[in-house]
């Protein structure tokens, strides 16, 4: 066992850490507040990505030839933790590419992760639908052959980022006679094919918007919709109705990294640190034992959240595959998570419901806007009761249902 | 970083496993909460010849000088049988001599630990059962060249079993309570000591010791007069770190006996873990149990790279009371009625884990000790920094 980072691990984040306070001016801070570090980025925060990739510090642990570094996910991880902190996420978690690199033709290897490092390409996931998220073996969206082509028709729900990313990621039934994980094919499609149209859906974060840094802080997500949208073939992501198989691994090591975990753990640095420098009135939460006690217990299972991640890193680092770790992580963070948020709103009392823009509110209400982004990542990306299905079926080998 | 274990240790965890498992059967475990000495001999020896009290004692004092990783992995795997044996306390005074003792006093003692000839204890806790230097009231007087004991201590383990025990007293009152703490070794078949048995839900040997006049040399006194707190806040801390390997050992194996149960017990026409309520809790059972064993190896790495360890070590045990509790319990529930019956298995685990969840540090002192830490702190804190304990 070793839990320590090697001299030239350390030296990165200490790179990392000198970049970001030389490079993050309050300008670009006051930007990233201003839209966010994800969508519609401003010019600013643009150039910042610029010298972020120009650094070698995104996509990181991919292969040279297509732009990364071949680094290791431990350097991975430590870039990520560091940008994760002042809420720039540069991990590409989420985004498909473990997938891409796993069973992509050269060429769209080639294409996609090149891009998807200059900032050029990113995905929307086109997974859940509106008859069912969890049973996602049993969608529906229709990909049918039609010569070299394929043409697709259905609903995607929660496609979070396809009113500005460049690509979906789309799961789609491709042969509606197999059994339904067997007939399942995914596509990487442009998001300007004609017939296909997105409509917003606004989520409780929206009015007012919550303040950047809230975990699951999105105003918005959308539907997607795919009308007789003709693509070529050679859009196809692996082998025909084997898309299942290659969707689940990709998701299995999205859900695993530094973003993930301090998406839900940064709120138990946050409260203790905002505890220690502030009061409320004459009530100074630190004297109060009820408060510091529950602090701890935070604090305990944050160090949890982070040592399972690092047990995910270090088993992709060994090259060996998760059978459980991974859902585990997606099961304990998001718990935790919860757990914090609403821990903090009973220490913050009256203050804690307090939103962005409201008189009197705490660090802009992030607090709060926490309280309603919390719960979300366990139900987002494989919710915690699909996790443990997981665990207890490939982790425990116990029977289905 | 790699936090899984490396090849050296996954031998030495397989090589425990298969010797606790063939060796310490539950028969032993029942009949020795039944003996008087409570612990079998004949295991106790065959511990010494395959070398597992010899692991973690320096190789210049006859021991194969491994560090707290591997005594904590192994330590892990009699914890997973409940072998009823004095590992822990006979660990916890020994590392204490090795790192504190004078040449004379590991001379002494260590070898003959590592030969299984020599079962030690330690006498910390009284009336007032926290784990702090203001507990401390047994006093201690210097007599020319010899210290005069007297006071009580509380849950001492193995006591009768022991040939010698770790006292920590009291020689002088000052203002801060940790100035004063004198720590000394002492024979334990002297008349002074009367020894009174506790009865605990683990079955296991505590007992209350009352001392009257213990005359000891003064060289039996460990590091130096009334500087005593450093070396009893390590013995704390490393005994601690110890007993929560054993708590994962023994809470890991209990969670598998419940999911192998699931897997096998059928109603309704089906196996129970096909359930969700079923498989979620065995789902959580290894979650909570994983949890603990990435906290509790950290601390004992740490350790070993001479790097503060006393939150982590606070960080394990709370968070071991708490979820190695709730994974023996959620077992007895997936068990339902049998898992209670005295003529079933289940309980031994059960019980012990319970009993060991309220030593070393209950989860509200633990917190405490994190807290004031977390306050403390210059600046703000950061998951994953090396943070210093307060007042130790």
């Amino acid at each position: 066992m070793d839990f320590a980072y090697t001299t030239e691990q350390e030296n990165l984040r200490q790179e990392v850490q000198a970049f970001i306070s030389e490079n993050v001016t309050e300008e670009i801070r006051t930007e990233i507040e201003q839209f966010g570090s994800r969508q519609n980025r401003g010019s600013l925060t643009s150039g910042l990505y610029k010298k972020i990739s120009d650094m070698g510090w995104i996509g990181i642990s991919w292969p040279k030839e297509y732009g990364g570094q071949g680094g290791s996910r431990i350097d991975q991880y430590i870039v990520e933790e560091e940008f994760s902190r002042i809420g720039v996420q540069v991990g590409g978690a989420g985004s498909g590419a473990p997938a891409i690199l796993a069973a992509g033709t050269e060429e769209q290897k080639k294409y996609f992760l090149p891009g998807m490092i200059s900032g050029d390409i990113s995905f929307a996931l086109g997974f859940t639908e509106p008859q069912g998220g969890a049973d996602l073996a049993g969608l529906q969206c229709r990909a049918v052959r039609d010569g070299d082509d394929f043409v697709i028709n259905g609903q995607k729900m929660y496609t979070t980022a396809a009113h500005y990313a460049t690509h979906v990621y789309l799961m789609a039934r491709t042969d509606p006679d197999a059994p339904k994980h067997k007939g399942i094919s995914i596509f990487l499609i442009p998001m300007d094919t004609p017939g296909i149209t997105v409509r917003p859906l606004w989520t409780i974060q929206n009015e007012p918007k919550a303040p950047h840094k809230t975990t699951y802080g999105d105003d918005r997500t959308n539907e997607t919709f795919f009308e007789n949208v003709r693509i070529p073939a050679s859009a196809m992501l692996g082998e025909e109705n084997q898309g299942w198989y290659v969707g689940a691994m990709g998701l299995n090591l999205d859900r695993v990294g530094a973003s993930r975990y301090l998406l839900s753990v940064r709120r138990d640095e946050d409260i203790i640190n905002w505890t220690k420098e502030n009061s409320l009135g004459n009530y100074q939460l630190t004297d109060d034992p009820s408060v510091t006690d529950r602090l701890a217990d935070l604090w305990i299972d944050g160090q949890v959240c982070r040592l399972m991640t690092l047990r995910s890193m270090s088993m992709v680092e060994r090259g060996e595959t998760f059978t459980y770790e991974g859902s585990a992580e997606k099961i304990w963070a998001p718990e935790h998570g919860v757990r914090t948020t609403e821990s903090v709103s009973q220490m913050l009392g009256l203050y804690g419901q307090l939103l962005n823009g409201s008189e009197d509110n705490i660090e802009d209400g992030v607090f709060a806007h926490n309280l309603m982004g919390a719960f979300q990542s366990g139900i987002n990306h494989g919710s915690v009761q699909v996790m443990k299905d997981q665990v207890s079926r490939r982790g425990l080998g116990l029977p289905r249902g | 970083m790699d936090v899984l274990p490396n090849e050296e240790e996954q031998m030495i965890r397989n090589s425990a496993r298969e010797f606790f498992e063939t060796e310490c059967p539950t028969s032993l475990v029942r009949e020795m909460e039944k003996s008087d000495k409570g612990y079998s001999e004949e295991l106790w020896s065959k511990m010494s010849e395959v070398g597992w009290l010899s692991l973690a004692i320096p190789e210049s004092y006859g021991g194969s000088g491994f560090g707290m990783t591997t005594l904590g992995i192994v330590m892990s795997e009699t914890g997973r049988v409940l072998a009823p044996v004095p590992f822990h306390s006979t660990m916890t005074a020994s590392l204490a001599i090795s790192d504190f003792g004078s040449d004379k006093q590991k001379q002494d003692i260590l070898p003959l630990v590592a030969d299984g000839n020599q079962i030690l204890t330690w006498a910390f806790s009284e009336e007032d059962p926290r784990y702090l230097p203001e507990t401390i009231t047994t006093s201690g007087e210097l007599k020319g060249d010899q210290l005069v004991i007297n006071g009580t201590k509380m849950f001492v383990d193995n006591f009768e079993a022991s040939d010698q025990v770790i006292i920590v007293c009291r020689t002088s009152t000052e203002d801060d309570p940790r100035d004063g703490i004198t720590v000394c070794i002492a024979d334990t078949n002297n008349s002074a000591f009367t020894s009174v048995p506790l009865t605990t839900i683990a079955k296991d040997k505590q007992s209350r010791v009352e001392i009257r006049n213990l005359s000891v040399s003064k060289d039996s006194i460990i590091g130096e007069i009334g500087k005593g707190w450093p070396l009893v806040s390590d013995m704390l801390n490393k005994s601690t770190a110890l007993l929560c390997a054993q708590l994962v050992g023994a809470a890991r194996k209990d969670s598998e006996i419940a999911i192998d149960y699931a897997k096998n017990r059928t109603a309704f026409g089906r196996p129970i873990a096909a359930f969700q309520s079923v498989s979620h809790m065995c789902a959580d059972m290894t979650i909570w149990v994983d949890g603990c064993e990435l906290l509790t190896f950290e601390a004992l790495w740490k350790m070993d790279q001479d790097l503060p360890y006393s939150i982590e070590v606070s960080q394990a045990k709370s968070f071991c009371n708490e979820k190695c509790l709730a994974t023996a319990r959620t077992s007895q529930v997936i068990h339902g009625g049998m898992g209670f019956m005295m003529e079933f298995d289940l309980h031994l685990w059960y019980r012990r884990i319970a009993a060991w969840t309220m030593r070393l540090g209950t989860t509200y002192e633990h917190r405490k000790k994190i807290a004031s830490a977390l306050i403390a702190h210059d600046g703000p804190v950061r998951l994953g920094m090396n943070l210093e304990a307060v007042n130790i």
